[in-house]
């Protein structure tokens, strides 16, 4: 009884708001302290007419120049007159009241003229606020190009247009997010992407319900297919020439407005490890420091725990000449290998998180007194051997190599089930971990594409670009897992260079 | 919701069932390097084992413990009383047995809880001891810990000297062959800080019955293994030779098999690396290379014969007739045909290089 009561109230309270609401909506705008409406008068025809507009969101110059002496000088009568006398591209006269706020509200100024309030007419005077193009921050390279991608999307689409410009690449733009209504681009190469997978990213765009989207990562993390797993499944850059390479692999891209990272899926594994500078070095070198790259991670991952399950369980791993450094640094040592392992460990994550969180000048200082003077320090004091202190900085060292920032987390997280497990149960637990890992690999997909390929499944001719680097002339043909509509890419193999004899 | 069972139930097992696995941290242990076997009287024997102490930058001190006992395992519970941490075997580097040991009660059920402990490597080496065993862990050899600096040793006589390979697994390997007798080195403290590699021991069914100077391990090497790495002296009318890089081969070869006839042919390459004669003519080359054949030839027969004579059989030969002949009898093997072997020797030496300035 008191329930229903309550309900019907709250029902009634609510309809009453969303009256008062559409009913005051002039009102609400003219709160804000940034809605402008001013009344002008034609001076030939004498037509009073009223601007209004968004002054944070419009460039008022604009306004003043390329609106406002036309407006005020220039003959007209009807609205529709407007279109011709303002020099302006992007005018739209409409009769829909609902289109205004949306207008307004995106950089737009509605012009309304006294005599006909049923029309209404839009002409665009954005402001532009954003930094100018940079240097690559996160996905720095020595050599090749260096832009990055900015906040704004025009600008982001203005980098990638300028890198593919034909007419296959498509850019397909929806808005997410019921209060920031952040406008996402899809963008694909028609003709080279498979179908399936542009239709699997707008499906799942489409079905983003939230109220805002602050950056692409809020994609990323929502249309992932496993949003449990701590592996990333949409790869991000903010490299425009890495965005161009893989759209004319068969890739999809996805940006979003107010982001400098652009998404790139469907991704494999593999390519969190490889650099875009890979594609610009020789491709011996390139291969190599793949190679160089994949081992710091195993590295990375596996010597802590290696360390513990050696020490707790197996010393008979362990060659003669190293016994006697590993016991004479442990001896003093009061922890077991595990507790031991798990201070420093946690002593890197620490350093880790203050420099990153702390402004640069005082990270570098915070890098420092933790690196040397904690590390040491640490060893002095007989809380760690130094032998540890080694592999530990080691591997952080390595977990940094991988050209993909977010990669890096996970390797960071990794370790640590990996030294629970060797604690209970030395290399057969290492061993179980790794099992369990490689099953979740396996399961993994991103957009509903095998996540591991080529290892698993496995796809011989993809191994052209995964652990090394073939040569160009091996990459005739786009990657097989993107199941491209034209798979090659290049001219057929044995033109030599035809080069004059002389 | 399945997924979250699943995770729950190999959560709980892995941390119950890990109980079950012994810790075993390392600075916790005592890892014993090296156990030696003494003869007390006909039953007990004595037990000695060394285990290093590390200390920083300095090489490690030996610990040496003892205890008395019928059964290996038993004699480690008696040393066990005495130490502070767990004695584990698992970094085992040598065993050692005394002569006397060896000899008079064998070493058959010494070796059974080696070949048993998961932990002990199987590239282990064995050696009879002249002296006692534990009188020999006392001293202080090296800088790397007494039992590795045995172990060394030995391995360094294997690799470049006259010591024909061995370790744990191949002297397993002979002892259960019934076509082979397995061998062991011996080894001498020579004085508090040296221990010497004297030659080489034999065994039947498991007790010391010969033994070999290390002058003559030189010929038993090029009937059993093969050289990459040797030197040996070779002495004519004109002078004395020392010739290096030795390489060889051996062959076998079954010539009659009634009475059974093996012919073992050895190939010999290597390098003239000092001459105390005069001056190196070709014609001495080849006296020298003739002098070199003719010593294999009879010191290798020599051995042969010896072995026959004691009824062991080192090099393999009653394995090697198995290969050749079908339906081969063991037995008959053991009592009678073994002794009537005839074996050939034959040689082929080659210098193939005698210095630079001629």
């Amino acid at each position: 009884m008191k329930n229903s009561f309550f309900k019907k109230g709250g029902k009634d309270k609510e309809s009453k708001d969303i009256k008062d609401k559409t009913s005051k909506k002039e009102n609400l705008i003219s709160m804000s302290k940034d809605y402008k409406k001013v009344i002008y008068t034609n001076e030939k025809t004498n037509i009073e007419f009223k601007i209004e507009y968004i002054s944070s969101l419009v460039d008022e110059k604009i306004i003043q120049k390329s609106a406002l002496p036309y407006l005020l000088e220039k003959e007209f009568t009807k609205i529709t007159d407007i279109k011709e006398i303002l020099p302006i591209a992007e005018v739209e006269i409409s009769e829909d009241p609902k289109q205004i706020e949306e207008r307004l509200f995106t950089g737009f100024v509605v012009l309304t003229i006294s005599s006909n309030k049923e029309k209404f007419c839009f002409f665009s005077a954005q402001k532009e606020i954003g930094r100018n193009i940079s240097v690559p921050e996160v996905e720095f390279s020595v050599i090749g190009p260096k832009e990055a991608f900015v906040e704004t999307l025009e600008q982001n689409l203005n980098l990638i247009r300028k890198r593919l410009p034909v007419k296959e690449l498509i850019v397909e733009e929806t808005t997410v997010g019921q209060l920031s209504k952040t406008k996402v681009a899809i963008i694909y190469l028609q003709g080279v992407v498979d179908d399936e997978n542009v239709n699997t990213v707008k499906q799942r765009i489409n079905d983003i319900k939230i109220d805002q989207i602050t950056d692409s990562s809020f994609i990323g993390q929502i249309i992932s297919d496993n949003r449990n797993s701590p592996f990333p499944q949409v790869l991000d850059s903010e490299r425009p020439d890495r965005v161009a390479a893989v759209l004319s692999e068969g890739k999809i891209a996805v940006i979003v407005d107010g982001s400098p990272h652009a998404l790139i899926a469907p991704t494999t594994l593999i390519e969190f490890f490889s650099s875009f500078e890979d594609y610009l070095l020789n491709w011996i070198l390139a291969s190599f420091f793949r190679v160089i790259r994949l081992f710091a991670v195993a590295f990375s991952i596996l010597v802590t725990p290696l360390y513990v399950a050696t020490l707790t369980y197996h010393y008979e791993l362990i060659p003669q000449d190293l016994l006697s450094i590993l016991i004479t640094s442990r001896r003093v040592i009061p922890f077991p290998p595990i507790l031991e392992v798990l201070f420093l460990e946690l002593t890197i994550e620490l350093l880790r998180e203050a420099g990153a969180r702390l402004p640069t000048k005082v990270g570098q200082t915070i890098g420092i007194v933790g690196g040397i003077v904690i590390g040491t320090a640490s060893v002095e004091a007989g809380l760690t051997s130094n032998v540890l202190l080694i592999f530990v900085a080691l591997a952080a060292l390595a977990s940094f190599t991988t050209p993909v920032y977010r990669i890096g987390n996970t390797i960071r997280l990794l370790r640590f089930p990996f030294l629970l497990l060797a604690e209970l149960w030395g290399i057969i637990g290492i061993a179980l971990g790794f099992s369990l890992l490689l099953t979740h690999l396996i399961r993994l997909t991103s957009l509903g594409r095998p996540y591991l390929e080529p290892i698993y499944p496995t796809r011989l001719v993809d191994f052209k670009d995964s652990f090394i680097r073939l040569p160009l002339d091996a990459q005739r043909k786009r990657p097989l897992y993107l199941r491209s509509e034209s798979p090659k890419r290049m001219n057929p193999k044995g033109n030599k260079k035809k080069d004059i004899d002389e | 919701m399945k997924s979250i069972e699943t995770i729950l139930i190999m959560a709980i097992f892995t941390l119950f069932l890990s109980g079950c696995v012994e810790k075993e941290i390392l600075d916790d242990i005592n890892l014993i390097d090296g156990i030696g076997f003494d003869y007390v009287d006909g039953k007990k024997i004595r037990g000695t084992i060394v285990f290093p102490i590390f200390i920083k930058d300095k090489p490690p001190e030996n610990r040496v413990l003892t205890g008395e006992s019928l059964l290996k395992k038993e004699i480690l519970q008696d040393i066990q009383l005495q130490a502070a941490d767990p004695i584990v075997t698992g970094s085992m580097e040598v065993v050692l047995f005394s002569k006397e040991l060896a000899t008079k009660s064998g070493i058959t059920e010494l070796m059974d809880p080696f070949q048993r402990d998961p932990g002990v490597g199987s590239g282990i080496y064995l050696a009879v001891v002249e002296g006692e065993t534990k009188e020999l862990f006392e001293g202080k050899y090296g800088v790397r810990g007494n039992s590795t600096h045995i172990s060394d040793i030995i391995d360094e006589n294997i690799r470049n000297e006259d010591l024909p390979k061995t370790n744990l697994q191949i002297f397993l390997a002979d002892f259960y062959s019934e076509g082979k007798s397995p061998f062991m080195p011996i080894i001498k403290k020579k004085s508090k800080d040296v221990v010497e590699l004297t030659g080489v021991s034999f065994f039947n069914k498991g007790k010391l019955v010969e033994t070999i100077s290390s002058d003559k391990m030189f010929f038993f090497k090029l009937l059993v293994d093969k050289y990459s790495e040797g030197l040996h002296r070779v002495k004519i009318e004109e002078g004395e030779a020392a010739i290096r890089s030795i390489r060889s081969v051996h062959h076998y070869k079954l010539i009659k098999k009634n009475p059974m006839e093996v012919e073992v042919t050895i190939d010999v390459q290597g390098i003239i690396n000092e001459f105390n004669g005069d001056k190196m003519y070709p014609n001495l080359e080849r006296k020298l290379n003739k002098q070199f054949e003719k010593e294999i030839n009879q010191e290798c027969l020599a051995l042969v014969k010896n072995f026959q004579e004691k009824n062991i059989d080192p090099i393999g030969f009653g394995h090697f007739v198995k290969t050749q002949i079908r339906g081969f009898d063991y037995k008959k093997w053991h009592e009678s045909l073994y002794k009537d072997l005839v074996v050939k020797v034959k040689s082929n030496v080659e210098v193939t290089e005698a210095g630079v300035i001629q």
